[in-house]
């Protein structure tokens, strides 16, 4: 069985699920907005001190942001007892999972593409190629570490209050390298090392979430 | 050949014994009806069946191989109906089979086979969430024998099914093994050529076989 044929089905399974439902990603963008919003009047900045300021409030809104996205991505499943479904075919778990994750990635995508224009429009800082891509970078290591979590708790009732505490600890190297990155990118900075940081968690965190995925997805 | 053979299968959840020392043949073609009150544990011994839930103790083959170590490969021969239907609501009948047709690594010509043997063709276009309750069942059972499964394993297929519902899982289970879980009597004389009755988790006497209606 072709496991990237199955990943990709699982992934346009949920994005056709998502676009004809809009249940998930209009509401985190909105979330994130009014995130950015909030910070605007709550910090006091200047043009000096915003680049300081804005990747702080860019991290917690993406963070908060993806603990929604994807806590969903299982939690869906799970109530509609389709993760059964899909488990009970030859397919490889860790296949289903890279779906899932990838799906849910390009949800979180599809909102910083809000967030990032709204980050610049509220704090009046650059948003360069290198901060995009710190941003999707560091994305793609939460979803993994996100989704294998929220496939874990998914199960259990107090998965709300769960998956936070289990993933946030584990965000925090994405988040420092991440902000960073972006931190030195918004001076005018360059940012090898830490874009350099990110790219190395992305490939640990793939290889741990896809050999743990079995565990996690099976009785 | 048997196509199933469990033997001493025993299922706990904590403190409460689900299963308490199943054995079963059933041999290849067979249908067996697993009837109990509620609570017998029918659910639980289906699960097992499936691969679906790993027994506590207890062996069990299928298809003369052991069914947890070869799930994975086992489960291309194996349907499974279980209680809930397990569809994605916002994609319609046909991408629904479409989907699970690529996780079967099936050939998409099963899933017009499977609409036409379970009669949707009319609501093929329709999203499953918008299906009754009856034709939800009937893409569950779609979905069952779309891979075309040897083995069918079926929680109350029965339920929510119209008055053609025994004779829509007479075709299905055509040329196949089955073993279904249902309260309804007449239906396991209709379609089974054996009962095996549970009470609290056991097996009551040794598995009946019943007079085959033709």
């Amino acid at each position: 069985m072709n496991s990237i044929a199955v990943a990709w089905a699982v992934a346009r399974k949920d994005l056709t699920a998502e676009w004809r439902t809009r249940e998930l990603v209009p509401a985190l963008a909105q979330f994130i907005v009014l995130a950015l919003v909030i910070a605007n009047f709550g910090f006091q900045f200047d043009s000096q001190s915003a680049p300081s300021i804005a990747p702080g409030v860019l991290w917690m809104a993406l963070v908060f942001a993806g603990l929604v996205a994807f806590g969903r991505a299982f939690a869906a499943e799970r109530e509609q007892a389709s993760l059964e479904a899909m488990l009970m075919t030859p397919a490889a778990p860790a296949a289903i999972f890279a779906g899932k994750a990838t799906a849910a990635a390009l949800m979180l995508i599809v909102c910083e593409a809000v967030m990032l224009p709204s980050l610049a429009l509220f704090f009046a800082v650059n948003i360069s190629f290198g901060v995009v891509a710190a941003v999707l970078l560091a994305t793609v290591g939460m979803a993994l570490l996100g989704c294998l979590f929220a496939a874990m708790v998914a199960r259990i009732r107090a998965r709300e209050l769960l998956l936070p505490l289990l993933t946030l600890p584990l965000w925090i190297p994405l988040v420092v390298a991440g902000g960073t990155a972006v931190q030195v990118e918004m001076g005018g900075g360059s940012n090898d090392q830490a874009m350099a940081l990110l790219v190395d968690f992305d490939i640990l965190f793939l290889v741990l979430t896809s050999l743990a995925a079995r565990f996690v997805l099976e009785d | 050949m048997s196509a199933i053979v469990a033997g001493a299968i025993t299922q706990r959840y904590g403190s409460e014994l689900a299963l308490d020392s199943i054995d079963l043949v059933v041999d290849g073609g067979e249908h067996l009806a697993v009837l109990g009150d509620n609570g017998a544990g029918k659910t639980t011994l289906l699960r097992v069946l499936a691969t679906a839930t790993r027994p506590t103790s207890g062996t069990l083959e299928i298809f003369g191989v052991d069914a947890w170590s070869e799930r994975r490969r086992l489960r291309s021969r194996i349907g499974f109906v279980s209680h809930a239907p397990g569809h994605y609501p916002a994609l319609t009948v046909t991408e629904n089979l479409e989907f699970f047709c690529t996780l079967h690594g099936a050939d998409r010509k099963r899933i017009a086979i499977a609409i036409g043997l379970t009669g949707l063709a009319d609501v093929a276009a329709r999203p499953a969430g918008k299906l009754s309750r009856g034709m939800q069942q009937r893409l569950a059972l779609a979905r069952a024998v779309l891979h075309d499964p040897k083995l069918l394993i079926l929680d109350e297929p029965d339920a929510s099914l119209d008055a053609e519902g025994p004779e829509l899982l007479k075709q299905l289970m055509l040329g196949r093994t089955a073993v279904i879980a249902t309260h309804d009597q007449a239906l396991a004389n209709r379609l089974c050529q054996r009962t095996l009755v549970l009470r609290r988790g056991r097996a009551v006497g040794v598995p009946t076989r019943l007079r085959v209606v033709h």
